[in-house]
């Protein structure tokens, strides 16, 4: 009865992929691909248009068949995408904005790396902020499992 | 710290020395650029939780008062804007130029503190292009330890 992540994006300032992981079997890579980028544009509408929601958390963008797509876009315009697979349970806010708090903490930390070129419009390769992910990706499910 | 970035200007400064006569400005651009560095980094831990800016007067509010409080414990003395993408900031007790001065005083100090004012500029410029505002940045400063600071933002 638990959702479970299947993916978490970071898109960086200029649009450039930084970061896609892919937490489940049931889809391939490039479907993720395709999600995240969809999504930029979700993002972009939402924000310009409304200026009175100064919350870094944007919520819900779109939701698939079976997938739910969430956003957040940080002061530095990067943004960070969470595809979660919907089941019968319901999503809270809360437990949404605490995923998105620490990647946002991990990726914090990578920038402060000195070598780290914020401009450059590479991906992320750090195997420090992989492991960070990682761990946030693999230890929700025990989070949003509802005893009913 | 501003010990620190009395001695991180002077190593530059010596090292630079000893290449060709490349002028201060080399100098003055490889201290913009550990700034503007820094300043990236700042931004982006400082400002993780705090909620979206609404346009760019934000933005150089944001600096004057917090990301200035943050780095020297007290806000910016004054800002005036020419709403036309121009921006002056003044200090008027930069913390960095507390202790410094020189036999002469006044318009030597002034001149001899030129390469040290060059960091700010690269940390102001560098926050304020991690936000999302590309400018360019100078100072400067005719009577330690007051400080001024011109912010053009690039359209």
């Amino acid at each position: 009865m638990s959702s479970e992540i299947n993916c978490i994006a970071l898109i960086g300032k200029q649009n450039n992929p930084l970061y896609i992981k892919n937490f489940s079997n049931t889809h391939p890579d490039l479907k993720y691909h395709y999600i995240a980028h969809t999504s930029i544009d979700v993002i972009e509408e939402r924000v310009s248009n409304g200026p009175k929601n100064l919350d870094l958390y944007i919520g819900l963008l779109y939701a698939m068949e079976d997938l739910a797509v969430y956003g957040y876009i940080t002061n530095t315009r990067v943004k960070c995408v969470v595809v979660v697979s919907v089941t019968d349970c319901v999503i809270r806010d809360a437990d949404m904005k605490l995923i998105f708090q620490k990647v946002h903490a991990a990726y914090v930390n990578q920038v402060c790396n000195p070598f780290y070129n914020l401009d450059s419009q590479k991906s992320l390769t750090s195997k420090a902020f992989i492991r960070a992910i990682d761990a946030i990706g693999l230890t929700k499910p025990t989070r949003t499992t509802l005893d009913i | 710290m501003d010990f620190f970035l009395i001695e991180m200007v002077d190593t530059i400064c010596r090292t630079a020395s000893t290449e060709t006569d490349a002028d201060s400005e080399a100098v003055f651009y490889k201290l913009e650029t550990l700034g503007y560095a820094v300043g990236q980094r700042l931004v982006e831990r400082f400002t993780k939780d705090r909620p979206r800016f609404a346009d760019t007067l934000d933005v150089v509010k944001f600096i004057c008062k917090d990301f200035w409080t943050i780095m020297f414990k007290k806000q910016i003395d004054n800002l005036k804007t020419n709403h036309r993408g121009v921006y002056v900031l003044q200090d008027n007790n930069f913390r960095w130029f507390m202790r410094m001065s020189t036999d002469i005083g006044g318009a030597d100090s002034a001149r001899k503190a030129s390469p040290y004012v060059w960091f700010p500029c690269g940390i102001i410029r560098g926050a304020l292009a991690n936000l999302g505002v590309p400018s360019v940045v100078v100072a400067e400063t005719s009577n330690l330890p007051q400080c001024t600071f011109q912010i053009k933002i690039v359209q």
